[in-house]
């Protein structure tokens, strides 16, 4: 053990004499080991193809449909006799046959929009596409069961619409050392010292300080909290490894977050798309298995549940330049260890019955997805969130 | 005029005012400054940016090539940062002080974006073309703009299939708000703007093939009415004015609405809908200078970001840093974030932000460095430390600041009066007591001081 290692290691250890920080310390282990459960939503931004994700490679239309962008049979990673996977999903494969993986076709809504922008805001406000919102499902979450910003965290430089409510915004950061860094200058810990709360609360600059000090003791937290863990695995040497990696992470350092964001972007694949998307899967399916691999080495994939969506899927047939417009439904996945229904949770769309523009027709409302997570794994009212009652799926 | 009236106007007005101008007003009535206001916002100066390249695309014979459509939209991703660039020097320097603003409360009330980029400079200058001018014009103006049509899809509005996203917000969000019309009367309009479209130049273009011409019945009445027609009935509705009134108020006076207040303004605004009047009358009413008012509310990004540069001229060596500090700010000019536009107020508030906020004059403006030597001692470790900070930040922010032009912009200001010049509020007593123990080493670092405390984030 070095020389640093143990000072830190002693300094923890001396602190627990201390009864107020053994009874923090106490609290977080439980709150973080005894079934502290999490959620971690990845986005695919771009509109991932999910026909060539879930591939339902007996279909003939399929083919038809895609000359020259169709998958071949022989190399689909088979989770059946009809359906497979986009081969550079093994990763993914080999969750799927421990029973970790539930997916869910033909997710969408109706009315669906093909602008990547609106589609996106109506998957982060889970609205009515003819609905605008301006605060997210997550940040919803956070209004009502959030007990400080640092209760969701975005993996990004800023937050994303879905991590802000109508009073509490989650915190975004990619890297706690420098959001700390950039908080912790001497001279805004002096202009608040003795500022008391009840002052801070009605007017605007009250608010600002508040929000100063709430910002402050998060970044310390999140900082001082993380730091303590590194990880031993290799993960992906690009943006969404280091993003998956910092995630791994805070959980298993037992932060106090309940939902953390994170998102992979380039799906938008109009042109030459086969390589475009080989890459993207790829990337997606290694990080996914090294993160889970990484969580269950630290014994909290138990009280993780992830959850990985696209703003839309892409239209059926194929278009001239080897790619594929924007379209409708996809598929969702869910990753966690206590799925009941594991596997395909129901059947891929019909290839036959499109709608006009030739894109599939939704089969499950998305937010009765989500619903269903903040409900059974959140342990939450949905209602009180999404605005509206939503029908509960049976996946978890 | 009192000097702290004077900074109150220009503040929710513009951007803050500096010494010699606010010397030179106070001494003038509040009518005389308020005409000034006016007087400098008759002309209108659209900004525009070298488009030859995509508007010889864009002739005649274009052909809508994959490989055309991509050419056009990165020559316009590249443009539209160059146009917010402009937009924000075109903020800090301009002469049309009343106008600019308008610009920018407009930009996130007619909320619009596209990615051909001669489609959104035209959009942008008809902002400001009737910033101030008549609302129903500006509405009408608005319906026809070839970027409006894209991005509410009146251009896919047709006879046989009717898309109605344009004439609902035609009326939730740019006429009437929320729960003051019908579903009914959505279908009806809709069919009222079918056949609406552009050409390839960004023109308006009316399909009359596509327009439905049988009759309509939009609030209770009944007509073969076109788009201009339906503009015309929803603002007969005195709904309107108040609506607008509410948005001008909450934008300009205090995000918590006086009803008295709106109603007054409704009133004089119904009467003509003229932009100008109404704001005229704003900046006349005693009310608009009522303490409550003055230094309440917080500063918009843009807001932010616009008043430092007025006070310490500051260039971005890689002009894709000031979009990202906008991006880290919560607001970039140009992509705003729905059609609802940015909430603002408390909502540009958060962890992230609030934290940005404090530390960006230091981080921009003097090598992330804020002084705090005691007071009666020099501040030895300023270099040194700077240095450090710059190494650490440069990559991230790269900038040039003005300092000689501060210096000389407040040469007469006493470095303990600095604060008056800077804040729009009060400190707060603990930052007071602080300030007080520290040493005033030289006016650019109490400047820095000042702009790092949360009361600099009011105005």
């Amino acid at each position: 053990m070095d020389r640093r290692k143990f000072l830190k290691k002693s300094s923890l250890a001396s602190s627990l004499f201390f009864v107020p920080s053994f009874v923090k310390a106490f609290e977080e282990v439980t709150s973080s080991y005894l079934g502290y459960k999490r959620l971690v939503i990845i986005q695919l931004s771009g509109g991932n193809d999910g026909l060539n994700t879930v591939i339902p490679f007996r279909n003939d239309l399929y083919y038809k449909e895609r000359p020259t962008l169709a998958i071949p049979k022989k190399s689909i990673i088979k989770l059946n006799e009809d359906i497979g996977l986009h081969p550079s999903l093994t990763p993914l494969k080999r969750l799927y046959d421990e029973g970790y993986l539930s997916i869910i076709n033909n997710v969408g809504y109706p009315n669906p929009v093909r602008s990547h922008f609106r589609s996106m805001d109506i998957w982060q406000t889970a609205t009515d596409s003819d609905k605008y919102m301006q605060s997210g499902w997550l940040g919803r979450y956070l209004d009502h069961y959030g007990k400080h910003p640092h209760s969701a965290i975005e993996i990004d430089e800023s937050l994303s619409l879905a991590m802000k409510g109508e009073v509490i915004n989650a915190i975004a950061t990619q890297n706690p050392k420098s959001f700390y860094n950039l908080s912790k200058d001497p001279y805004f810990k002096n202009i608040h010292n003795h500022q008391n709360d009840a002052h801070l609360s009605e007017h605007n600059l009250g608010y600002l300080y508040k929000s100063m000090i709430a910002a402050e003791s998060s970044a310390k937290y999140i900082y001082e909290t993380s730091k303590t863990i590194s990880t031993s695995k290799e993960y992906p040497n690009n943006s969404f490894g280091k993003q998956l990696k910092t995630t791994a992470q805070f959980i298993n350092s037992g932060i106090n977050t309940k939902v953390f964001y994170g998102s992979l972007n380039g799906f938008d694949t109009h042109v030459n798309q086969l390589n475009a998307q080989k890459r993207l899967l790829k990337n997606y399916a290694d990080c996914m298995g090294t993160f889970v691999q990484d969580l269950k080495d630290n014994g909290t994939f138990k009280d993780t549940l992830i959850l990985t969506f696209s703003e839309f899927g892409r239209r059926v047939k194929q278009n001239a330049s080897i790619g594929t417009d924007h379209g409708t439904a996809n598929n969702v996945f869910i990753i966690g260890e206590h799925l009941k229904k594991q596997g395909l949770y129901n059947n891929m769309a019909s290839l036959s019955d499109l709608d006009d523009n030739g894109d599939l027709k939704f089969e499950i409302d998305f937010r009765t997805i989500y619903a269903t997570v903040l409900n059974k794994w959140l342990e939450v009212d949905d209602e009180k969130i999404l605005n509206k009652s939503f029908k509960q799926l049976d996946f978890i | 005029m009192k000097t702290k009236h004077v900074q109150h106007l220009y503040w929710r007005i513009g951007f803050g005012i500096l010494p010699t101008e606010l010397e030179k007003l106070s001494k003038k009535n509040k009518k005389a400054v308020v005409n000034g206001l006016i007087n400098a916002s008759k002309t209108i100066t659209p900004l525009k940016l070298d488009t030859s390249e995509l508007d010889d695309l864009l002739s005649g014979s274009y052909e809508k090539t994959r490989e055309n459509i991509k050419k056009v939209q990165t020559i316009s991703r590249q443009k539209t940062k160059e146009l917010n660039v402009a937009w924000v020097d075109r903020l800090a320097g301009t002469k049309e002080l009343l106008r600019e603003k308008m610009t920018l409360f407009w930009a996130n009330h007619f909320v619009c974006e596209d990615n051909n980029y001669v489609y959104s400079q035209q959009f942008h200058n008809t902002l400001r073309t009737h910033a101030l001018g008549n609302f129903k014009d500006f509405v009408m103006a608005i319906s026809k703009e070839a970027a409006m049509t894209k991005y509410l899809n009146t251009k896919q509005n047709r006879k046989q299939k009717p898309n109605e996203n344009f004439a609902r917000e035609l009326m939730e969000l740019f006429t009437l708000g929320v729960g003051h019309y019908t579903e009914d009367d959505i279908k009806e309009s809709a069919r009222a703007f079918t056949g609406y479209s552009h050409n390839l130049q960004g023109g308006f273009v009316f399909r009359k093939r596509q327009h439905d011409e049988s009759i309509k019945t939009f609030f209770g009445r009944s007509g073969n009415f076109n788009g201009d027609d339906i503009v015309n009935i929803i603002l007969e509705n005195k709904q309107c004015a108040k609506f607008i009134c509410r948005k001008m108020y909450r934008y300009f006076v205090n995000d918590i609405i006086d009803e008295n207040h709106v109603n007054e303004m409704a009133d004089v605004f119904y009467a003509d809908y003229n932009i100008e009047n109404i704001m005229r009358y704003m900046m006349l009413s005693d009310w608009f200078y009522d303490e409550k008012n003055i230094g309440t509310k917080i500063k918009s990004p843009i807001e932010f970001l616009v008043g430092i540069k007025k006070i310490v001229p500051v260039n971005f060596k890689n002009p894709k840093q000031l979009l990202y500090i906008q991006k880290l700010l919560g607001q970039i000019l140009l992509n705003p974030p729905n059609v609802a536009g940015w909430k603002g107020g408390r909502n540009w508030i958060d962890s992230n932000t609030i934290v940005m906020r404090l530390k960006l004059p230091s981080l921009i403006l003097n090598n992330a460095y804020i002084s705090k030597a005691k007071k009666g001692t020099s501040d030895i470790v300023a270099e040194t430390k700077k240095q450090m900070f710059k190494k650490k930040f440069e990559k991230r922010f790269k900038t040039e600041s003005n300092w000689s032009y501060f210096n000389d912009q407040f040469k007469n200001v006493d470095i303990s009066n600095l604060e008056n010049y800077m804040l729009a509020c009060t400190m707060g007593e603990t930052a007071s007591v602080y300030l007080e123990s520290l040493s005033k080493v030289s006016k650019q670092e109490h400047c820095v001081q000042l702009m790092s405390l949360p009361e600099y984030q009011m105005c």
